[in-house]
């Protein structure tokens, strides 16, 4: 690579994506984002950090970390290709939510899931919770 | 439904030897989330644990293992030495590590090391 080039380059890392970045903001690097919301009796709470083309997501209603998933979309498959990092196999709800999540979103997605309820109707209130908040402010994820 | 945050995170942008930066650290109750990024990219995922050995007074000793891309050496390497001080200062916390370096130096990783520490959430 040529040495001008190579600068553009570090330039172009340097300045970010300015895909969401409104007029005055720094840089889009990584961005947090807090927010939480009721599912049934319960509190839970959303922990988001957006990085270059991709997303960890923790949901937790304590602020521990158990589990982890991670999932991206396939050129051969419809269905984004998912694997459990922390936590075992049998964590199932952090692999779906992430395989739905790249789905949505088309990156690559983190999704630890920390709650003991696994029942469906409930994880899919908190799937529509983070849709909810993915609409209401996209720069954030 | 804004929200207070349950878990504390403290982030900083600095450019370090020529190379953008960005750290991230997250505390979680049972271990302490690192993200250190020259790419914008979480990169490889390493865990690193302090192994607990009844009747040893000494540090317990850290093991690394890559749970997402290139399981090299050298990433081990890094990895004990940008968040060693981490695991330990944090009481011997499990750190889960998230790194995308384009220097891999010595002098590169003392000044990471740095930038770490004035992100602690620990």
């Amino acid at each position: 690579m040529e040495p001008q080039q190579q600068q553009q380059q570090a330039a172009a890392a340097a300045a970010g994506s300015p895909r969401h970045a409104p007029e005055g903001a720094p840089p889009a690097g990584i961005s947090l984002h807090d927010f939480c919301g009721r599912a049934g009796e319960q509190l839970v709470h959303f922990h988001a950090m957006r990085l270059r083309d991709s997303l960890f997501l923790w949901v937790g209603a304590e602020p521990a970390l158990r589990s982890l998933a991670v999932a991206m979309c396939s050129p051969h498959d419809s269905i984004p290709v998912s694997t459990s990092l922390l936590g075992g196999a049998s964590d199932t709800i952090s692999n779906s939510l992430a395989q739905r999540l790249a789905r949505k979103t088309k990156k690559q997605i983190f999704v630890s899931y920390n709650l003991q309820n696994t029942d469906s109707s409930f994880t899919l209130h908190i799937e529509n919770r983070i849709k909810e908040e993915m609409m209401a402010f996209p720069e954030k994820f | 439904m804004a929200a207070k945050p349950i878990v504390t995170s403290k982030q900083r942008e600095e450019v370090v030897r020529g190379v953008p930066t960005e750290v991230v650290c997250t505390a979680f109750s049972n271990s302490i989330l690192v993200v250190v990024t020259q790419y914008g990219k979480m990169g490889t995922l390493v865990s690193v644990d302090p192994s607990t050995i009844a009747n040893d007074i000494s540090k317990p000793s850290l093991t690394t293992k890559v749970l997402l891309g290139t399981d090299e050496p050298l990433i081990h390497v890094c990895a004990k030495n940008l968040v060693t001080f981490v695991s330990q200062e944090a009481g011997n916390k499990p750190v889960l590590l998230a790194i995308a370096l384009k220097d891999k130096s010595m002098e590169g990783i003392k000044a990471l090391q740095e930038l770490i520490r004035s992100c602690q959430v620990w």
